[in-house]
Order: structure tokens, then sequence, then C-alpha cells
């Protein structure tokens, strides 16, 4: 194996070049010694004969530099050489070595940072084997955009009829009620078919998984505990399987513990129980609520699966009624995932490499600089023999080295700042695994390829420019304002416009996201959220007496404590992402077909709720005791309801018949105002408020209103819910302003870090500046000086020099101000409350940044003034 | 994987991958025994034996060895290996195949 024995050969001189240098020198030796014994042996004086040897061998160091040659090393010795030079050259230059690093490390460190993000949420695939086989499905309703959850019927439906899935399975999520040691806790709880483990291709940690008859019809009292529950509830205990988990309704069996890393969605569930569907009748569980996670067969690609449920779809559309216009959505679970978080991961990558962009420009300006200054001891090379290719590769090794310093450094920072930055996210990015955001191998190369390419895109041209030398000019003649000259510096010109455009850009666009937050802080959400704290109420499978009476007795108890203003329940609160829909019929319009109803969001709350939230009512009343179960139907609806259904007309004295509620006709007794259920930015929608009493439900969540600080009640309000019912579990206390306070982490992350990449490249844009016109009044220095000689006044000069980099920065906020308008589509889905468009940051941004360039332009320029013109003449 | 060499560097590969065929030796025994095989007409240059020796030993047709010589005193031999011996039969009926034809080009003529 020749190749082998080649690299074994090329390797050692590499490593052990010491050695093999002696080696070589004693074998030259031998034959110069065998040589002269010839000699000697030939009857000359030894002296003599040892001359005559090493004149026939033509000398000894010329032979090893041909032995060196053969062994094809040079290329290695020369690039070893460059490394060291380059290294030199950067320690005689600290100054110029400090801010090439410095500006490097903030534009490698930077971009490193936002891709460990991207790495974590956008590309590390999930961890579950085939996981990009994972779909998720939902339903596709009318003429609306936007999904809904999945209907039994429909999971049935599909799963009997599609041919491209290997496994199918319906979650959905209550939280459970357990009791332990030390009183009654609400823990979160997926519900699924058996499929469920067999979708994300994972086996249990411990016993076993549901059996397909556990999801049908019967009692099924088996649960399968979450891995970090069985840690944290039964202390990791190996004999699990088997024992008992108490709940409110009595006990489960477990059957199995679930392997550890499993997330359902987004969230890693303590406990799973069976889901059973009766077949005869699928509704009896529920309507569109639903969660549907298939994987596809192999081979089967989303576009197959996609098609095929088009089909689906349209036949279950002409079968059942409830379907009509009803179309199915597939999607891979990562990619559904990570939705949200793609765009603005998309933006802060473009954002970051524009800093870096910037910050390469800047290098190769000072590149080029540092080129012309070098040329006498580039020529020198040049007339020792070097070539042009020889010169051009050692600058792009002094290149690489300085990036490769840099991207270290960069690295560095990356670690720092991508810990700053989880804590600042703090989850608002939904990463599919539970493993940390930090860096990894990806990161690591990511960088290095970074680094890479940024060297050769900034010192490629300076290279080249650089490497142009004639030999004259080692004589150490200074060449003045040649016409290589001249072009270099239109082309540093040039390039410092292009960086102050793109600094601009990034400093509108940080301007437009600081507005959207400041406008999302003052939002009008239509509730108060100060002073009010909520908790989670899963009140089980009680009958609706029960279920009724049990909130009845909570609500006047906590309205009893010191300190509450007002106290209710709502289903789902405002904010936290979900809803209901429900089908309703106005008086007089063909009831009981599903078919012909219109849909409308639903709340279902207690009374108390809109004082509780500090919701307004503007017509009628709001609930109170007299509204019973058995009494009259009473429903509320906000402004939107009835300007949308009640046109001109009033609203109040109206009847409605809700699916939801039964079907019974129920008069409106008061609107409400209208609240930003969905998020900050969503507008209200039509909404029917149903009463507890009447139309009990099963999760509630407690809203109480306090006098002063609302988290100091929590305990108070818990201790209520215990002395009513000592098994109700009651889940964490959170505010409603912790709730805002969450929406708010996105919009905030935005302004900040784009803010703070745009002041980087301000700075670096402004140092740019400061650098081209610092560089030009060195090399003008004589010029000045004649000038101040023949009498022109030191504001002259201020003001000629000024204005150079006052042209430069004016272009290129004419520029930035253009690309910013030409892009500003691709920021417009982040705004809210002010448009892509909005002049008055453009104003803003631009003022802020011209004085930030004027001022860098002003300092050399004030130096320029002061030139001494004795000094100035004195040196050529 | 060879260069392209001009035909004198390619001979004296040919010579020096001959003389070590026979035995291992170190350079300055390959320059002798090159000198006595062909009747002191061949004299191989001091300054191009070594640099040969080194580019065969990098493309792997020979390798060398430290060892004691007939003065003992340590000298690098040489010795061929086994894709050495292959080029030498191949190198040597290129060379019979070539010299054979000069001959006739220069008879004829």
């Amino acid at each position: 194996m020749r190749w082998a024995t080649k690299l074994r050969l090329r390797l050692r001189s590499l490593l052990q070049g010491g050695r093999v240098e002696a080696e070589l020198d004693e074998e030259l030796r031998f034959h110069l010694d065998r040589l002269t014994e010839e000699h000697v042996a030939a009857g000359q004086a030894p002296a003599d004969a040892r001359r005559a040897a090493l004149r026939e061998m033509g000398g000894l160091d010329q032979r090893k530099e041909e032995c060196r040659d053969a062994r094809g090393l040079a290329l290695f010795d020369e690039l070893r050489q460059d490394v060291s030079y380059a290294l030199r050259g950067l320690r005689k230059s600290p100054g110029f070595a400090t801010v090439a690093m410095l500006s490097l490390a903030l534009g490698i460190g930077a971009n490193t940072t936002i891709f460990t993000f991207v790495n974590a949420v956008l590309l590390r695939p999930l961890p579950y084997p085939g996981s990009d086989r994972l779909v998720v499905l939902r339903e596709r309703p009318p003429g609306a955009e936007g999904t809904v959850s999945v209907h039994p019927l429909n999971f049935l439906e599909w799963r009997a009829r599609a041919r491209s899935f290997e496994a199918l399975a319906l979650v959905q999520a209550p939280p459970l009620n357990v009791i332990g040691a030390d009183g009654a806790e609400q823990i979160a709880r997926v519900q699924a078919t058996s499929e469920l483990f067999r979708v994300f291709g994972v086996g249990p940690a411990r016993g076993r998984v549901f059996t397909p008859e556990e999801t049908r019809p019967g009692s099924h009292d088996v649960v399968i505990l979450g891995y970090g529950f069985w840690q944290r509830w039964f202390g990791g205990d190996p004999a699990v399987v088997g024992r008992r988990l108490a709940v409110r309704e009595g006990a489960l069996t477990i059957i199995g513990v679930a392997p550890p890393g499993l997330r359902i969605g987004l969230m890693e569930p303590d406990a799973y129980t069976p889901l059973p569907i009766d077949p005869a009748k699928p509704a009896s569980i529920g309507s569109r609520s639903f969660q549907c996670y298939g994987r596809l067969k192999p081979g089967v690609s989303l576009d197959a699966a996609r098609a095929e449920m088009a089909v689906v779809a349209s036949a279950l559309a002409r079968q059942y009624p409830m379907d009509e216009g009803y179309g199915v959505f597939v999607s891979g679970l990562h990619e559904y995932l990570v939705r949200e978080g793609r765009p603005a991961l998309r933006l802060l990558m473009a954002v970051v490499a524009t800093v870096l962009v910037i910050a390469c420009v800047n290098l190769a300006g000072l590149l080029t600089a540092r080129g012309i200054r070098r040329r006498g001891e580039l020529a020198v090379r040049a007339s020792l023999g070097a070539s042009r290719g020889r010169l051009v590769r050692q600058l792009i090794i002094e290149s690489l080295v300085l990036s490769s310093l840099g991207g270290a450094a960069g690295l560095v920072l990356a670690y720092w700042g991508t810990l700053a930055l989880v804590t600042l996210t703090a989850g608002a990015l939904n990463v599919g695994s539970i493993e940390p955001i930090r860096l990894e191998s990806t990161c690591l190369v990511f960088t290095l390829v970074i680094s890479t390419v940024t060297a050769l895109v900034f010192g490629l041209l300076p290279a080249w420019q650089a490497s142009r030398v004639e030999p004259q000019m080692a004589l150490g003649e200074r060449t003045r304002g040649g016409t290589a000259d001249r072009q270099q510096h239109r082309m540093r010109s040039a390039l410092v416009v292009t960086e102050v455009a793109m600094a601009v850009v990034l400093l509108v666009g940080a301007g437009l996201l600081l507005r959207t937050f400041s406008r999302l802080v003052r939002v009008d959400l239509g509730f108060q959220p100060a002073e009010t704290i909520t908790m989670g109420l899963f009140l089980g499978a009680r009958p609706p007496e029960a279920r009724v009476s049990l909130v009845d007795q909570i609500l006047e108890r906590v309205e009893a404590l010191p300190g509450v203003k007002a106290a209710s329940t709502i289903q789902f609160l405002p904010l936290t992402g979900m809803n209901c829909g429900t089908g309703f019929w106005l008086e007089g319009q063909p009831r009981g077909d599903a078919s012909h109803a219109s849909t409308t969001e639903c709340s279902l709350v207690s009374r108390g709720y809109f004082a509780a939230m500090g919701i307004p009512i503007l017509e009628g009343r709001t609930f109170d005791r007299r509204d019973r179960m058995g009494g009259p139907r009473v429903v509320i609806v906000n402004q939107s309801f009835a300007r949308r259904y009640f046109p001109g007309g009033r609203a109040l004295g109206r009847r409605i018949l809700v699916a939801w509620s039964d079907e019974v006709l129920a008069e409106i007794v008061g609107v409400a105002g209208d609240v930003r259920h969905n998020g900050l930015t969503s507008e209200p929608a039509p909404t029917v408020f149903l009463l507890h009493a009447q139309t009990p439900g099963y999760i509630t969540t407690l809203v109480v209103r306090t006098a002063g600080d609302a988290s100091a009640r929590a305990a108070a309000v818990r201790q209520a819910i215990h002395d009513v019912d000592p098994t109700q579990a009651v889940s964490a206390a959170k505010t409603m302003e912790q709730y805002v306070g969450d929406l708010l982490t996105r919009p905030r992350m935005y302004a900040a870090l784009v803010a703070f990449f745009a002041l980087i490249a301000v700075i670096l844009a402004a140092v740019g500046i400061y650098g081209l016109i610092a560089y030009v009044v060195t090399q003008r220095t004589h010029e000045i000086g004649i000038r101040l000689a023949l009498g022109a006044s030191r504001r002259d000069v201020f003001r000629a020099t000024f204005g150079q980099g006052a042209r430069l920065t004016f272009i290129g906020l004419v520029l930035g101000v253009v690309a910013a308008w030409g892009l500003r589509g691709v920021v417009a889905t982040f705004l809210f409350g002010v448009t892509p468009g909005d002049p008055l940051t453009y104003v803003f941004a631009a003022a802020v940044f011209a004085a930030v360039a004027l001022a860098a332009a002003a300092i050399p320029a004030h130096r320029a003034s002061r030139v001494d013109p004795t000094t100035a003449l004195r040196y050529e | 994987m060879s260069k392209p060499t001009d035909l004198v560097q390619g001979t004296l590969d040919l010579l020096i991958l001959r003389v070590i065929a026979l035995e291992p030796m170190h350079g300055w025994a390959v320059a002798q025994r090159i000198r006595q095989m062909s009747n002191d007409e061949l004299r191989v240059g001091q300054g191009s034996l070594y640099p040969a020796l080194h580019r065969l030993e990098q493309q792997g047709w020979i390798e060398a060895e430290w060892g004691e010589s007939e003065n003992n005193r340590r000298a690098k031999f040489y010795s061929l290996t086994r894709a050495g011996r292959k080029a030498l039969e191949k190198e040597s009926a290129q060379w019979e195949r070539l010299s054979a034809a000069i001959s006739l080009v220069v008879r004829r003529a």
C-alpha cells in the first residue's frame, strides 16, 4: 500500500522534522567522508581532499535543499513560515490587531450565538427514531384561515380510510388530580389512544403501553407514568409497575413508565391515561377539541399523504354534514412546532449576517491601508524571487490567521452570549426536545466555516491589490497619488458607503421593532390584568350538580376572604391561547340542523367574572345568583357579537340557541366590552358567555381580583379551596400580569436583540468612516501642510476633510433609507401598531446615524486642521 | 503517480533501482556500484544522487533503514520494496524497447 507508506513518511517529516533533518545531515556527511577518503587514497592531502570533495558535491546545503524538495513538503514548510510571519506581524501592530480581532470577534460571535439557537430550534431533529416521518393532523374549517382541532369521528374515519400512515393517535390533555401525602395536586396528563407510543417510535422505560382493548369504552383504570413524574412522585422506584396512583375518583393501576424525553407536542406529560372512543358514538367524548399525531409509512412522502387526505376529506364532507367544507391539514411535526419561531430566527440570522459583513468591510479597508504601508516590504520579497501567487498566498494566510484568532475570540463571546440569551428568552422560543440550547459541535463547525469564508472575503481583494508591486518600490521612493492609489481610494469609499447603508437598514428595523414593543406594552386588552390571580381547577368526572355546587361553594369562601374584591371562574383564560367555539342559531332559525348553524367563540364563566376581570358591562346586567340550573337560560354576549348579529338593533332581550348549552333558547341579558382573548394583537371575535351554573364544564380557572398585591393572597385562596374540598387539586397560581408578560417576552427579545446588533453595526460603520478619513489625512499630511503654508485657513482644511466624510455619510444614508424602504415587507410580520414605512422611525434612525457618523468624521478632520505646516513639509 | 521526468532523470532512477535490487546498500555504495557495473562509463553526479534516492523513497519504491556500514559507521541503507520491484521490471522493459528503437534509427541512418 504505497499511499500508506507515503503518508507515513510525510507525517514523519512533519512531526519529527528535527530528526529527519539530522538524518539527512548524517547521510550526506557519510557520503562526503567516503568521497574524501577516496581522494586521500588517490594521494591528496586530507585538507585538499575534503575541499575537493565538497566542491564535487556542490555544497551540502544545496543538496539538502534538493532532498527536501524531493520529499515534496515544500508547501507545508512555506505555510508554516507564513503563519509564524503573520503572527509576528500582528504582534508588531497591536492597534490594528486589536481593532481587527475585536470586530471579527463581535461579528463571528454574534453569528455563532444566533446559529446556536437556529440549530437547537430549527435544525436539530426531534429525538425520536425516524422523526422526519412524524406528522400532525388538524382540520381546516371552510373559509377561515388557520386550523382547528380534530373531531373524534373524523379521527376514526381517517384511521379506517387512510393508507399513508403507519399509525395515528388521538390525544387530549386535561389535567389530572392526584392525591399525595401532602394533599391534592394537579398534574399534566395526556389522554391518548393506544397507538401513541407507536407513533413516536418509542417503547416504555418500564412495563407496557396501552392495548387497543383499553381504548374501547369500558372501565380501564390504568395509567402510564411520565418519566420525570415517576422520579419525582415515586422516587424512581424500580418496582413501580403494579402499584396504584391515588386520584380523586379512586386509584389507577400503574402499568408502565414512559421513556425520558418524550414530549407530546411541547409538553412533557406527568401521566398518560387511555382515551376510550366508542366507535358507535365518537362525539360522546367531545367535538373538535383533540390533537392528532401520526407516523408516515416508510416511503410515503408528506405530499402524497396530503393528497390522500384531501381525497378522504372530500369523501367525509359528502358523508357527514358537520364536515361540509372542512379540509385536512397535514404537517411535519417538527415544522409545526417551530412555525412561530422560524421567521424570527431567520430575521435574526439576516441581522447578524449583516453585522458580520459590515465588520468584514471594515477589515478589508484596514487591510488595504496596511497593504499600501507594507509595499516596500512586499517589493523586497518580490525582488528576491517570490511570485505574485506566493505573495497573495502569504497575505491570504495572514487573513486566515486573523480570522482564526477572531473566530476563537468569537466562540468565547458566543458561549457567554448563548447563556445570556437563553436566560433572556426563557422558553419563548419553542424547542421540540428538552435538551438545553448550548454550543454543540455543529456550532463549532459553523464558526470554522464562517471564519474561513470571512477571511477569504475580506482578505482576497486587498491581497490581490497589495501584491501588485514593482521591485523598484523597494528602493523606498514614496509613490504618492498614483492611479492605483486613487482606484483603491474609490473602492474603499464605495465600501464605506455600503456599510453605512447596511447600518442604516438595521437601525430602521430596530426602531420599528422598538416602537412595536412599546405599542404592545400599552395595548388595551379589554380587561384589567393588574391585581388578579388565577389558578387552574380541574373538576373531574363529577355529575353536573356537584360541579355547579363545588364552584358555588368555592366562590362563596373566596369572596369572603379579606382583600378579595371579586372571584369567579372561566374555562379558558384570555391570553392562554385556548378558546372554544360552538354553533348557535338565532331565534327563529331552523334549529337542530348542524349544517346551518353559525359559529361563534364562547367562554364558560361563573357569576362575577366581569367584575373579577375588570371587563365593563355596556348594556344590561351581569350574571348573578338568580341564574341557576333549571331557571331561564341566560347568556351574555360581547359587543362584537351584538354588532355582527344584531346590527343597529338591541341585542338585549333577544334569544339565541347555543349548541353547547343543550340547545335551549337563552336570553341575552347583557352586552360586555370586547376582550382580546387570543393574544395581545388579536382582534376581538364575537363571543357568547355561558354561565357555569347552567352549563357546567370540567376545566375551570379561578380568577380572583384582589386589593393590592395579588400573589400574596394565593395561599389564602388555596386554603379556602382546601376547606371546601380537600381532594380538589389546584394548579400553580399565576397572575394575569404574568400571562401578559409571557406574551411580551418575544417582542421584547426581538426589539432588544435587533437594537443591540444595530448599535454594533452603527459603531462599526462609524469606525469605518473614521478609519477612511483618518487614513486620507495621514496620506495627505504633506499636501495639507502645503495648503496651510500657502495661506489656507484651518477652518478651510477642516471643512474640506469633514466634507469628504459628510458626503460619504449622506450618500450612505440615502442608499440605506431606500434599501430599508425596499425591504420593509420583510419585517412587516413582526410589527404591531406601526407600519413598515413609518416615516418617523426612518427620520429618527437617519438622524441618529448621521450624528454618530459626522462625529466620527469630525475627529480626523479636526486633526487635519491642526497639522503643523513646518513638520508636514519637512518629511517626505 | 510519477511526475513527468525528463529522460536523464528517468534513467538515473532505473539505474538506482537496478543496483539496489541486487542487495540493500547506502548511497555511496550505489554510486560506486553503478560506476563499476558500467565499466567506469557512468559516474553519477554527486548532486543528483541523493535527491533521486529521496524521491524514490517518497514514491514508495525503495525503503530506508539505518545500519552499520563496512567501516563500522552508521549509514542509511536502501532496499527495494515490492512496488519498487514491479516498477523496476516495467522501467527495464520500457528501456529495452526504447533503446532498441533508437538503435534501429541510428544504425539505419
